[in-house]
């Protein structure tokens, strides 16, 4: 007699053909995302093209009691999408046209598997763009939604959260719902959309996609400037937030990085030094405007260095730089991996946890660099692991230091990448019993069975 | 009514009434009573005495007050640092005759003024909240950072409930630097379809317009214009304002000669656009809010003139603010108008037999609202936190 998984891979075959594969190396490239958790093999990879698909593919999988894992471009940085119990990994990757846009209502609907950089590529005519922008390109908007990601520009323009207007979602027993709509508003029953956005797969699948989109702005203006403490920058940081100047990005970079970045982006006139990155975006006037208040402030606390970059290649070589980071990091130490932390604490609170994680990286005898949003206080530490299993527990270690600091500090064990496996046991710490039990009642009763991306978010 | 003296009592006293089976009827000071459908209910609990600001870090852009916090106190307390509140709450005296609303009420409704066009509703100001469930139990979602992905978002879930799966009892939210000075540009005599593609040039202007309405002659008379209107505001530093509004007013030339309303004029024009007072609404008769794309706001607004529905504009076109008879006909017209655009209507106001006697928001489709029982039933497994609020039966 077959098993439940032959079962489904027999009649999901019958339903896609080749698109469902087993073939082993198809395998193995879905067996992990982009991060140190050890991989996993999914049993097959079905790449589905529509939402009717994923419906039957579900459906299939509810009734037989096998484990599903959705997957977009697998670009998750905390373990969402190794299939930890094997089953079948749900590639969108060929879901990626774009249904609608409309230039007066400023909104658009895509399939989940459109890229960001797709879609703002498509946007660009129509004067508009989508700014949530985590540090890839290659992302899908339905990954996005799963784990509700977030970027450089969330300080102006906010996360997939404040973004996204409705979904299309496929639940666990193959039923198909819609929730939120075009309307900017919706005060009518609960938030539905909200409760899918950063569920990271455990609910349901996302198959399209309504977003909010924006105006591109007319001038975009960058600055860099440096400090000799990391406290000034900081301070820098809040006094510019808290005066009102509508900064779009404004991100951190300590001294490790930016050498990083020098060497490899070829960033030229930075010292290593702790830096700041602005971006300013609105008028022609309003930008210089706003850009001299950042300048007579960051001078105050004692920047010196101070470049603008308005001419667009220069400006795209700077932020290319920062989305590059990773890599730069990644580039000191050959044959390292990396492991990111993605803490988040009360901006006050900040100088304090990114000394504090300094002195812990002092200590632990590893390099890492330190890299930030500071405009809403998260920051990452990019977190050079030797090789072999001591390097990794090394790493783990210094990674949960700095997570029990942010948590004593108010504030959360991840701002943007997600809990997936990596952050699980931090959750009752963060959100109390009370309110992890809810969240394993509403995961309970969304899927009864338990096959939605089993293993994640929460422990067991 | 039972007005608790802190959270743990509150918390008490829904354990009892949940071990009891007896339904509760949730309120801050009660303001919007007459908000959706009737309770039914033996006892009332409110969250009036839970009051006080516990934290407010301006530096952060951080403020948590208790729920039962009246929202006088909190726009005052953040004023004083030269902050607001991003989401412009209206003040529900106009509309409801009571005041003043509570933090928690504003919360539990989410309910947000004319910059949610461009900065979004209060739910996207909520970094977090502590409520108590429908058995007992005290709650804690989101943080006070200013954003999070841990775990599923129960925070944006408990914002818009209406108290009916958790009783809000403190609620942390971010808030910004109020803006220097403020400025309108006003463009007379247009129809609604040419205002508000008026507005959709303004909002996607590259000027930071914080909000966009459009106001129909007898709308317009009300907040004291000749003509029917079209307003964009625009909210900065002051020298950014002037040229802004300046620069808006030539990109907008081709909708005719437009007017600029400095700060003095600005400010109570916004207010009342806010707290709907362009709204011809007489005591007995019934008030709708519909959403829809920003462009199919004139369409509503011009086809529900037959069925003797008068209103305005807000966000842009997306919000039809509408008045008229308290009526199951009237209430009909405004469900199809909104229905055959694609949106959804709220009866936001309304005596309580017509509250009553029909669905105060759309129906969902089978498969969402078996999800939305579902949850309700995760939070409130007896039923008893304002069943009937949004839907008979939930």
């Amino acid at each position: 007699m077959a098993t439940p998984l032959e079962t489904v891979i027999a009649a999901a075959r019958d339903l896609l053909g080749e698109r469902l594969s087993t073939n082993a190396t198809l395998r193995e490239h879905h067996s992990h995302g982009q991060d140190t958790q050890p991989p996993h093999l999914p049993d097959a990879v079905a790449f589905v093209e529509t939402t009717a698909e994923v419906a039957r593919i579900l459906a299939l999988c509810h009734t037989h009691g096998v484990p599903v894992v959705p997957w977009g471009a697998g670009t998750s940085l905390e373990g969402h999408v190794t299939p930890v119990r094997g089953g079948i990994t749900l590639d969108l990757s060929r879901m990626t046209r774009i249904l609608a846009t409309s230039q007066e209502d400023m909104d658009c609907r895509v399939e989940a598997g459109v890229t960001r950089d797709q879609l703002n590529t498509h946007l660009r005519d129509a004067g508009l763009f989508f700014p949530v922008d985590p540090g890839t390109a290659a992302c899908t908007l339905g990954g996005m939604c799963a784990t509700r990601a977030s970027g450089t520009n969330a300080v102006r323009y906010g996360t997939m959260r404040e973004n996204v207007l409705g979904l299309t979602v496929v639940l666990a027993d193959g039923r198909v719902i819609r929730t939120g709509g075009r309307v900017r508003k919706s005060s009518t029953g609960y938030d539905l959309t909200r409760l899918f956005i950063g569920s990271e797969g455990t609910l349901g699948v996302i198959t399209e996609v309504g977003l909010r989109l924006h105006g591109i702005p007319e001038a975009i203006s960058s600055a860099t400037c440096q400090f000799d403490d990391l406290r000034a920058a900081v301070e820098t940081v809040i006094t510019v937030m808290q005066s009102g100047i509508p900064v779009a990005r404004i991100e951190f970079l300590d001294e490790v990085q930016i050498a990083a970045s020098i060497a490899y982006s070829k960033l030229t006139g930075l010292e290593a030094k702790p830096t700041l990155f602005f971006e300013f975006h609105g008028t022609e006037a309003s930008v210089a405007e706003q850009a001299a208040q950042a300048e007579a402030i960051a001078r105050d606390y004692g920047a010196h260095g101070f470049r603008w970059a308005t001419d667009p290649a220069e400006r795209a070589k700077l932020w290319q730089a920062r989305h590059d980071a990773l890599w730069a990091a990644l580039a000191l130490k050959p044959g390292y991996q990396g492991l990111t932390t993605d803490s988040i604490v009360p901006i006050s609170a900040l100088a304090e946890a990114v000394l504090g994680t300094k002195a812990d990286i002092a200590a632990s005898g590893v390099t890492a660099a330190v890299v930030g949003h500071v405009g809403d206080g998260n920051f990452h530490t990019v977190i050079l692991v030797p090789p072999g299993p001591e390097g990794l527990a090394q790493a783990w270690e210094l990674d949960k230091k700095i997570v029990a600091r942010a948590l004593a500090l108010g504030g959360s064990c991840s701002g943007e990448h997600g809990v997936g496996l990596g952050k699980r046991e931090f959750l009752e710490q963060e959100h109390g019993a009370e309110a992890l039990a809810v969240m394993r009642s509403i995961k309970q009763t969304l899927d009864p069975r338990g096959v939605m991306n089993p293993g994640k978010m929460f422990l067991n | 009514m039972s007005a608790p003296a802190d959270e743990s009592a509150l918390a008490a006293a829904i354990a009892t009434a949940a071990a009891a089976g007896e339904p509760l009827a949730i309120a801050g000071n009660g303001t919007k009573r007459a908000m959706l459908r009737p309770v039914q209910a033996a006892r009332a609990l409110s969250t009036a005495n839970l009051r006080g600001i516990t934290l407010y870090a301006p530096k952060e852009l951080v403020l948590r007050a208790r729920a039962g916090t009246p929202l006088p106190e909190i726009e005052a307390a953040v004023a004083a640092q030269g902050q607001h509140l991003i989401a412009e709450p209206p003040d529900p005296a106009a509309l409801f005759g009571a005041g003043p609303a509570t933090l928690g009420g504003i919360v539990a409704a989410n309910l947000s003024g004319p910059r949610r066009v461009a900065w979004g509703a209060m739910r996207d100001h909520v970094l977090g909240l502590r409520a108590v469930n429908g058995s007992g139990e005290i709650l804690r979602a989101g943080g006070r950072v200013l954003k999070n992905v841990t775990g599923l978002d129960l925070c944006k879930l408990l914002t818009g409930s209406h108290g009916t799966l958790a009783v809000i009892t403190e609620v942390t939210l971010k808030v910004l630097p109020a803006p220097e000075a403020v400025g309108t540009v006003a463009l007379a005599g247009l129809d609604a379809a040419r205002g508000v593609a008026a507005l959709a040039a303004a909002l996607g202007s590259p000027y930071g317009v914080s909000a966009a309405a459009y106001l129909p002659a007898e709308a317009a008379a009300r907040v004291g214009f000749a003509h029917a209107v079209a307003l964009a505001r625009i909210e900065e530093f002051a020298p950014s304002v002037a040229y802004r509004t300046d620069r808006l007013r030539a990109d907008l030339a081709a909708f005719g000669p437009a007017e600029i309303l400095d700060d003095a004029a600005s400010r109570p024009l916004w207010r009342a656009v806010r707290d709907a007072v362009p709204l011809a609404a007489g005591p007995a008769d019934a008030v709708w809010r519909v959403s829809v794309r920003p462009s199919a706001g004139p369409a509503v607004l011009d086809g529900l003139a037959v069925a003797g529905l008068a209103g305005f504009l807000d966000w842009g076109g997306g919000l039809v603010w509408l008045a008229g008879p308290a009526t199951v006909a009237a209430h009909a017209a405004v469900c199809a108008a909104a229905s055959a655009q694609g949106g959804t209507w709220t009866l936001f106001r309304s005596p309580e037999p017509l509250a009553a006697a029909v669905a105060v928001i759309p129906p969902e489709a089978p498969a969402l609202a078996s999800i939305t029982r579902r949850v309700k039933a995760a939070f409130d497994p007896r039923g008893i936190l304002n069943p009937g609020r949004l839907y008979p039966g939930l």
